[in-house]
């Protein structure tokens, strides 16, 4: 299947937990506002606030604060280099 | 980077495959049933071949292979006797099981005089029918949910319409990831817009704000919108029911909308799109009715302009996105799954996957943009201010 040309040509998603229930998904925010978050079957399971949700549930707030916090410290930095930390680090090949 | 990267100064190619001649795997809308229910077979071609549809005496809708397995007759041109469709060319006749029932001239009906019967689903006002390649029956957790107000008195009626494109149905399920052209093509401002994809349900979050630019309906002292709510899903390959709110000045307004169709064959497709709007103390009676009017012909006219670029436009496997285009491939890698064998389907096509957009700079050019089609209109618009 074709990838995204912004992960292969920009930022790739880079794996993060989540600090209540530990999932570990990968993560990726192309600027403060924007954020992709790939989930799998392991990370939905651990996830409290998923269980049980209406389709219509946006996301997970736990790891919307999670995710927050590490664009903050700079471990998932911005692709449009709008503060966040170094480029390159590990997960470089993610995806 | 492989050897068949690009360089960034090369020529961008457009790269596409052929568009599939398998056709997806889930239940299809084809229309409101009542359409269906007026004691004639109808011919309808979907998925590379022609079906035939038919109510029994019963009331049940049935769907089968249009071609009668005599001698080819077409069942689509014949007529429904008691609880069967009886082909014009020998007047075999076939129960909505796909049996032949009866042979009139004949003693008896020979062995495997068996066509093929598509299972259906009647429900809220639609007929539904399910397509499988591999020929499974319908899994007892891939459903269409229930639309309460389709079946209201609190609600209007469905106002419905279809109409057939030159495209490949891939063109429509795009769009539910594509902000920007809601601005552009929808006459629609975005101003939240995430997606979520999870098993068969893809999901579109939008907030828009009003268009004072672009809302023709609105002029006078017609009520004027500022703003809309949408929470609209794919439920399988090719159904969405989107549940949309538009703030009035006068207050909110429920309505649910559904986008539908269903491939005719590799490079066509029957878009079709239904409106139903809640009444309520401000709108009663007509005043509802007018308004889903209203409604749909806003949508008509989006579905219009949505049709002439998709009938134009190349089909393009790798398409060219910037930052705030929303997730194209990881729809299409969600698509897919209606496109393999069941035992095909890999996690990555249903994990869960969510996208939100930043809309900041998209607001900021499209304010701009606005402004100067308020101030362009202002400055050619006669005293009285007639629509434009
Ligand atoms: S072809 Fe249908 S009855 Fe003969
Ligand atoms: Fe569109």
């Amino acid at each position: 299947m074709r990838v995204d040309n912004r992960l292969t040509d920009g930022v790739p998603m880079r794996p993060l937990a989540c600090d209540r229930c530990a999932a570990q998904v990968l993560v990726r925010k192309s600027s403060r506002q924007q954020t992709s978050v790939q989930w799998n079957s392991g990370a939905t399971a651990l996830c409290a606030e998923l269980e049980g949700a209406e389709p219509a549930f946006e996301g997970c707030g736990s790891l919307r604060d999670t995710i927050r916090e590490a664009t903050l410290r700079g471990t998932i930095e911005l692709a449009d280099g709008g503060g966040g930390g170094e480029t390159g680090g590990p997960g470089r090949q993610l995806m | 980077m492989s050897a068949v990267d690009s360089a960034p100064d090369d020529v961008r190619a457009i790269e596409a495959a052929a568009a599939p001649t398998r056709f997806a795997r889930g239940w299809h809308c084809l229309g409101l049933s009542e359409k269906y229910r007026d004691g004639k077979p109808h011919s309808v071609r979907a998925f590379g071949q022609k079906l035939v549809v038919f109510q029994a005496g019963d009331g049940t809708l049935s769907v089968l292979d249009a071609y009668c397995r005599h001698m080819g007759g077409d069942l689509s041109q014949g007529t429904v006797k008691g609880d069967e469709v009886a082909c014009p060319f020998h007047d075999w006749r076939w129960g909505g099981d796909g049996r032949c029932k009866q042979i009139p001239y004949s003693k008896r009906v020979p062995l495997r005089a068996r066509t093929a019967s598509w299972p259906t689903l009647d429900q809220d006002g639609m007929l539904f029918v399910w397509n499988d390649p591999e020929g499974s029956p319908p899994p007892a957790d891939v459903v269409i949910p229930r639309i309460e107000g389709a079946t209201s008195d609190e609600w209007t009626d469905w106002l419905w319409y279809e109409t057939t494109i030159d495209a490949n149905c891939r063109e429509v399920v795009d769009n539910v990831v594509d902000m920007a052209h809601f601005f552009y093509v929808h006459y629609s401002f975005p101003t939240f817009f995430k997606n979520v994809f999870e098993g068969h349900t893809a999901t579109q979050h939008m907030r828009a704000t009003g268009r004072p630019d672009a809302r023709p309906q609105e002029q006078g002292d017609k009520p004027k919108t500022t703003g809309s709510n949408s929470l609209a899903a794919y439920h399988g390959p090719s159904f969405m029911i989107d549940d949309l709110t538009y703030h009035y000045d006068t207050g909110d307004q429920q309505s649910v909308l559904i986008n539908c169709h269903y491939p005719v064959d590799a490079n066509r497709f029957v878009l079709q799109y239904g409106i139903i709007v809640r009444r309520s103390p401000s709108m009663t009676g007509s005043a509802a009715d007018e308004l889903a009017a209203g409604m749909a012909q806003f949508i008509k006219l989006g579905f219009e302009q949505d049709i002439q670029i998709w009938q134009n436009k190349a089909r393009i496997d790798n398409p060219l996105l910037c930052e705030e285009d929303g997730p194209v491939y990881q729809l299409r890698r969600w698509y897919e799954q209606f496109y393999v064998d069941v035992a095909d389907v890999k996690p990555e096509m249903t994990d869960r996957f969510e996208f939100e957009l930043d809309t900041t700079r998209p607001v900021e050019a499209w304010q701009k943009e606005v402004e100067a089609n308020l101030a362009r209109k202002a400055a050619a618009a006669p005293a009285e201010g007639r629509p434009v």
